[in-house]
């Protein structure tokens, strides 16, 4: 963000270090996220325990990043940059632990999920955790660049994640109606994508902060909606 | 914002100022706005002080110093020839950055600048200007049954308030406070800084600070200086979040040199 560095080095291991912490986070949720959408897709009930485990060191990284955050504030008093920097920091460490959170959720929904899981009800929903990934992947790409235009596009996008929603959400309730023994099932596959949705609203939440870290000021207007499901 | 709405009570116009052949200010242009806090900030050497010396005209008696350019309060020139100095700064009191009480009691010290100035026409009327100014300070009720002893008897921070309520008694418009907490501990700061929250809505203040933090708590506008010229002017929020400059966002980032 800005070319100088700062002249007490500590001061910029420290923020070096709270970036560095922030990245490998989005990392692992990346990967969780992307594990956790192949084990439903695949009903791979094998690589759910896993999944719920490796949550946790994403839990860990994100009190690193608090416990640092804590430090920056009360060492530095940051200000300008160094101010959006933190806030915006620890803003997206807790996104990120919210979707590693739901991706573990989405995990736990293999185990009860049957093996031959119809074609017909997945279609969307994969589609939705393809675009999902894609989001979260973009975010922490634009992370890395400091890009404010990727910030935009990512938040604007989130109204096709809704859509798509709906669509799967539809899918699901038009199995369902066919015949009411796919009740738990159909139960299973909405709070997943419920679960997706949401991480993707935590993608928009830190297209925001990353947008008010590099400009200083917040993303105007309201959150873009996708059409309400048709009932 | 509010910077667009308030008064303008000081305006500096290309303002230069030279010490000798050596510049010290360049083209100095600036809004100081009526009962606000503008805050200066900038490395030393800057400028910062010099531009406050030239509010109240401190620099005439620098004898290699030469002023150029306008500074005017209410729209007034006060550079011109026929300007009383002993007006102005009546008008425009100032802040040091040690207390400098004079080697006199604690009511003298107050009462030294209304003598001057023939504000008071007896006992009386000097003992509320005393009384007033004290507690304008925040003073009174710690000093009011010493007021005989000597003003440098008082703690470091009760003497800058005393040297404050000493500006006071004279009626200013204007104070110029120059660091006037870096000899000051947290807690004498706070008080100060209490104060300067209080005494801005009557007064015009101009703060002078190496405090980045004491200029966001107490300001609402600040001016960043460098090498003698403004860089950029703007609310303390802004400045303080988000600036414009890059040498600003350097400087208050701790990114300088």
């Amino acid at each position: 963000m800005s070319g100088t560095g700062h002249t007490v080095k500590s001061y910029e291991e420290e923020m070096q270090s709270l970036n560095d912490n922030l990245v490998m986070m989005g990392s692992l949720t990346e990967s969780q996220m992307a594990d956790a959408m192949a084990a439903v897709i695949k009903v791979d009930k094998d690589s759910v325990d896993k999944i719920v485990k490796n949550d946790g060191k994403i839990n860990e990284l994100r009190s690193v990043i608090d416990n640092q955050i804590t430090t920056v504030l009360v060492k530095r008093a940051p200000m300008a940059v160094d101010l959006r920097i933190t806030i915006s920091t620890m803003k997206i460490s807790h996104d990120l632990e919210r979707i590693g959170d739901l991706a573990k959720s989405v995990a736990k929904k293999v185990k009860p999920l049957p093996v031959d899981l119809p074609d017909e009800l997945i279609g969307s929903l994969r589609r939705l955790g393809d675009l999902v990934q894609k989001q979260l992947k973009d975010a922490l790409d634009a992370y890395l660049n400091k890009s404010k235009d990727k910030a935009i596009e990512i938040w604007k996008k989130d109204e096709q994640v809704d859509d798509l929603t709906n669509l799967a959400m539809n899918e699901v309730a038009t199995y369902l109606q066919k015949d009411k023994k796919n009740l738990e099932m159909a139960t299973h596959l909405l709070f997943v994508t419920k679960n997706i949705e949401r991480a993707g609203d935590h993608i928009t939440n830190i297209a925001e902060s990353l947008y008010y870290l590099i400009e200083g000021e917040y993303l105007e207007g309201a959150r873009p909606k996708g059409k309400p499901i048709e009932s | 914002m509010e910077l667009n709405n308030s008064k303008i009570k000081i305006k500096a116009k290309n303002l230069n100022v030279f010490y000798g052949k050596k510049q010290a200010l360049f083209d100095i242009n600036l809004d100081i706005n009526q009962k606000e806090v503008t805050a200066l900030i900038g490395p030393s050497g800057c400028g910062k002080s010099t531009f406050i010396r030239c509010i109240n005209r401190m620099n005439d008696v620098i004898d290699i110093c030469k002023v150029e350019g306008s500074v005017e309060i209410d729209g007034a020139e006060i550079n011109e020839k026929n300007v009383d100095v002993v007006t102005l700064r009546e008008k425009v009191g100032m802040v040091f950055q040690k207390p400098n009480p004079f080697p006199k009691s604690i009511y003298d010290n107050i009462a030294y600048g209304p003598i001057i100035h023939g504000a008071a026409e007896n006992k009386d009327q000097m003992d509320n200007i005393v009384e007033t100014s004290l507690k304008k300070a925040a003073l009174w009720d710690e000093v009011k049954d010493r007021l005989n002893e000597p003003g440098t008897s008082l703690s470091g921070g009760q003497q800058q308030r005393l040297c404050i309520a000493r500006a006071l008694s004279v009626n200013p418009e204007v104070i110029l406070m120059d660091e006037p907490c870096s000899a000051l501990d947290p807690i004498a700061t706070a008080k100060i800084e209490e104060l300067i929250d209080d005494l801005k809505k009557s007064y015009t203040i101009v703060i002078v600070t190496h405090s980045m933090a004491q200029a966001v708590r107490v300001s609402q506008k600040t001016g960043f200086f460098h090498l003698g010229k403004i860089i950029e002017v703007d609310s303390t929020e802004k400045i303080f979040k988000n600036p414009a400059n890059k040498m600003t966002q350097d400087y208050i980032t701790g990114r300088f040199g």
